[in-house]
């Protein structure tokens, strides 16, 4: 097994360092990303580059937006309430 | 006879269920849907790895962790393998690593159900199609 293998799977052994502030909310997007390409790959009848692309992308857009909505909703609440 | 046909779409139903549990996206190209499985496979390995690269593979915990453990071997029965490796505690991971690997890992295994439900029900339709002609 080369050196190189070896630091690839001691990577997976030990968990990465992440903080907690609200730069940590940005690991969403690729997990996002990959719920609108898996979910578009099992609706869309016929894969084309294009149209896949196209539709991905909307998808992606939509889901982000909906959670950035309901956090300026929980956001607000919260303000409403400590005021 | 029909009978016999219908035992074999069972078993086809079946052979295309497991394939597609297996390894992502295999039973899609079991039905010669090739650029839905090649991007099926791509996207779930890569969500998984992301999840194990973040919380390290602690994250899949049969012991500590069920109900996640239950969406993760989702991916794989070869899932399995690396819960057996990690229910000695020997890769123990708290917090914020933790949380998001294990979303990430659980949430590419719901979403390889999800290709699998979806494989066994085009290989339904091939199967009445095929029927038909």
């Amino acid at each position: 097994m080369s050196i190189e293998t070896v630091f690839i799977l001691a990577g997976f052994t030990s968990p990465i360092r992440l903080g907690t502030g609200p730069q940590s909310l940005l690991w969403m997007l690729p997990l996002i990303a990959a719920i609108a390409v898996v979910y578009k790959t099992t609706k869309l009848p016929k894969i084309k580059a294009g149209n896949f692309l196209k539709e991905t992308v909307t998808l992606f857009v939509s889901i982000v937006i909906f959670i950035v909505i309901t956090a300026l909703i929980l956001y607000a609440f919260d303000w409403l309430i400590i005021k | 006879m029909e009978r016999v046909s219908r035992e074999k779409h069972v078993l086809f139903l079946l052979i295309t269920g497991l394939l597609a549990w297996l390894v992502p996206g295999s039973g899609y190209w079991l039905l010669k849907e090739k650029k839905r499985a090649i991007i099926i496979f791509a996207a779930i390995l890569l969500t998984f790895c992301t999840g194990l690269y973040i919380g390290s593979i602690g994250v899949i915990d049969p012991v500590g962790a069920k109900p996640w453990y239950a969406a993760q071997i989702m991916n794989s029965p070869l899932v399995a393998l690396l819960g057996k490796i990690t229910a000695g505690g020997a890769y123990c991971v708290y917090g914020k690593p933790n949380e998001i690997g294990q979303i990430y890992t659980s949430i590419s295994g719901l979403l390889n159900l999800l290709c699998i439900v979806n494989t066994v029900y085009l290989a339904h339709l091939c199967g009445i199609q095929a029927g038909k002609d």
